[in-house]
């Protein structure tokens, strides 16, 4: 199995996305946005379309059609500060109407479905490259401005009276969210990318620890989910992100019963 | 420290103003507990302080070059936001660009929390809390402390202990206190002044006098 250059690039790439979308799925699970994964996800399939129809890289098309998603979504948030799951609704809307528009006119020359479902097999190097490159650059921007993030989440007015720009930071968050996205689609697929981003978190709370340490486990759980998911994808051949999210499940339902096991033998 | 001048605010901008036409000087060094019924404005006025919003008419000014703030407990109910005692302070120290890393133990210990850094924030009882919040709010000694109701959700003996320390803080390091508060008997034992806002309209007063303006509104 290893032999083979597309499950190579494969590994390589899982190993990135399971350490960028649980430093994105942090903060935002704990600033219960989660769903805006799921928004985002749907936004980069028109950004894939987009890509496709114009000859470019569909990667690249998700990663700025999703990148202006994400500010949109922050722009909205001063029209709608009591509504913000509506903003959701509204850019998802935007969202799949581009993309169904675009794929069902047939001028795309490329199977978009691959993007849907996830596939080991369509990564290309130069994709493997771009995702190394886009993981490379949001985990730095993550390290830089990691205790300002922390502090917006936790606290948001704190965060404001120690000087934080929390309006510019946010919409750097966004772009690091699209960038999440639109590196993770390729393996993953746009239907279970927000698994992704909130299951391994979901699971590392579980553990009550604080902030580094479940950031950590929640590395450690995206890890042995996406790896789990992509080698027994392989043997059972289904797509990796319909199964990889299957494996995110069962691994929170076995932390959640170790953890109840633990506290009646206490 | 603080200056209000014809200050006004509504949510809509439009009248009935919550606070209208205010006039208020807070002096350096003072301990003003700002006092009132519930939806008076208490916590609208110290939102204008600390520049959470904008006043519809009128300005306010804030000469503090570090402020410290310490939210209403029931407003800040992250309780289940996986952060322990001393990565709460020691973010924030980072974000305040403080240096020494000492700070964060020296902050605990002066409020008597040394034994809680590894904690998780929501484990804390409500005094706890509130003295780690007090904790935060001091790092790199502010200029004004800006408090939201420091005795809810807080036991008594804890209550006593926050009060002291405020009182404290305020006289040996003339760091200028602002508290909204309900607590009748806290306000009127530590304050230099009121502040009694009822109906829109406010004035500075003496604990004694509002005490008696107190009395005589029941």
């Amino acid at each position: 199995m290893l032999d083979y250059s597309f499950m190579q690039n494969a590994i390589v790439v899982c190993v990135f996305i399971s350490i960028l979308c649980p430093c994105i799925g942090i903060f935002l699970v704990l600033r219960r946005y989660s769903m805006i994964g799921d928004t985002l996800s749907h936004a980069s399939l028109a950004g894939v379309a987009m890509g496709l129809m114009v000859n470019q890289n569909p990667v690249l098309g998700a990663f700025v059609f999703t990148s202006i998603c994400g500010a949109l979504i922050e722009f909205l948030r001063t029209y709608f500060k009591k509504y913000t799951d509506l903003i959701l609704s509204i850019v998802l809307s935007l969202s799949v109407g581009i993309a169904i528009t675009i794929i069902s006119s047939g001028k795309i020359h490329a199977n978009a479905d691959s993007f849907m479902f996830g596939s080991i097999l369509t990564v290309t190097q130069l994709d493997m490259f771009m995702v190394i490159g886009l993981s490379l650059l949001s985990v730095l921007a993550l390290i830089f401005l990691y205790n300002q993030m922390l502090y917006i989440a936790y606290d948001e007015e704190a965060a404001k009276i120690a000087g934080v720009k929390v309006r510019l930071i946010n919409y750097v968050f966004s772009i690091l969210v699209a960038s999440a996205v639109s590196v993770s689609i390729r393996i993953v697929g746009v239907l279970v990318l927000s698994s992704m981003i909130a299951l391994p978190v979901a699971t590392a709370l579980q553990l009550g620890k604080g902030f580094k340490a479940t950031l950590v486990f929640s590395i450690v759980f995206s890890m042995v989910d996406i790896m789990l998911g992509l080698f027994l994808s392989y043997y059972l051949n289904v797509a990796p992100g319909g199964f990889t999210a299957l494996v995110c499940v069962a691994v929170l339902i076995l932390v959640l019963i170790f953890k109840r096991f633990l506290r009646a033998r206490n | 420290m603080v200056k209000a001048e014809n200050l006004s605010f509504s949510y809509n901008g439009l009248p009935p103003f919550i606070l209208d036409d205010i006039n208020l000087e807070i002096k350096d060094g003072e301990y003003v507990s700002v006092m009132g019924e519930n939806g008076c404005g208490k916590t609208t006025l110290m939102k204008l302080i600390l520049k959470f919003i904008k006043p519809t008419g009128g300005k306010i000014i804030c000469s503090a070059k570090r402020i410290g703030y310490v939210p209403q407990r029931n407003d800040f109910s992250n309780s289940g936001f996986p952060i322990t005692v001393y990565e709460a302070l020691n973010s924030y120290r980072k974000l305040l660009k403080i240096k020494d890393k000492n700070e964060v133990v020296k902050n605990l210990e002066l409020v008597g929390m040394t034994d809680f850094a590894g904690a998780l924030m929501g484990t804390l009882s409500g005094g706890q809390s509130q003295k780690v919040l007090i904790a935060r709010a001091i790092m790199g000694e502010p200029d004004l402390l800006v408090l939201d109701e420091p005795s809810t959700g807080v036991d008594i003996n804890s209550q006593k202990e926050i009060y002291g320390f405020l009182k404290k803080i305020n006289k040996e390091k003339g760091i200028t206190v602002v508290s909204v508060e309900h607590n009748l008997e806290a306000a009127v034992s530590n304050s230099t002044q009121i502040y009694h806002l009822a109906g829109g309209k406010g004035h500075l007063c003496t604990p004694e006098q509002y005490a008696k303006e107190f009395l005589k509104s029941k």
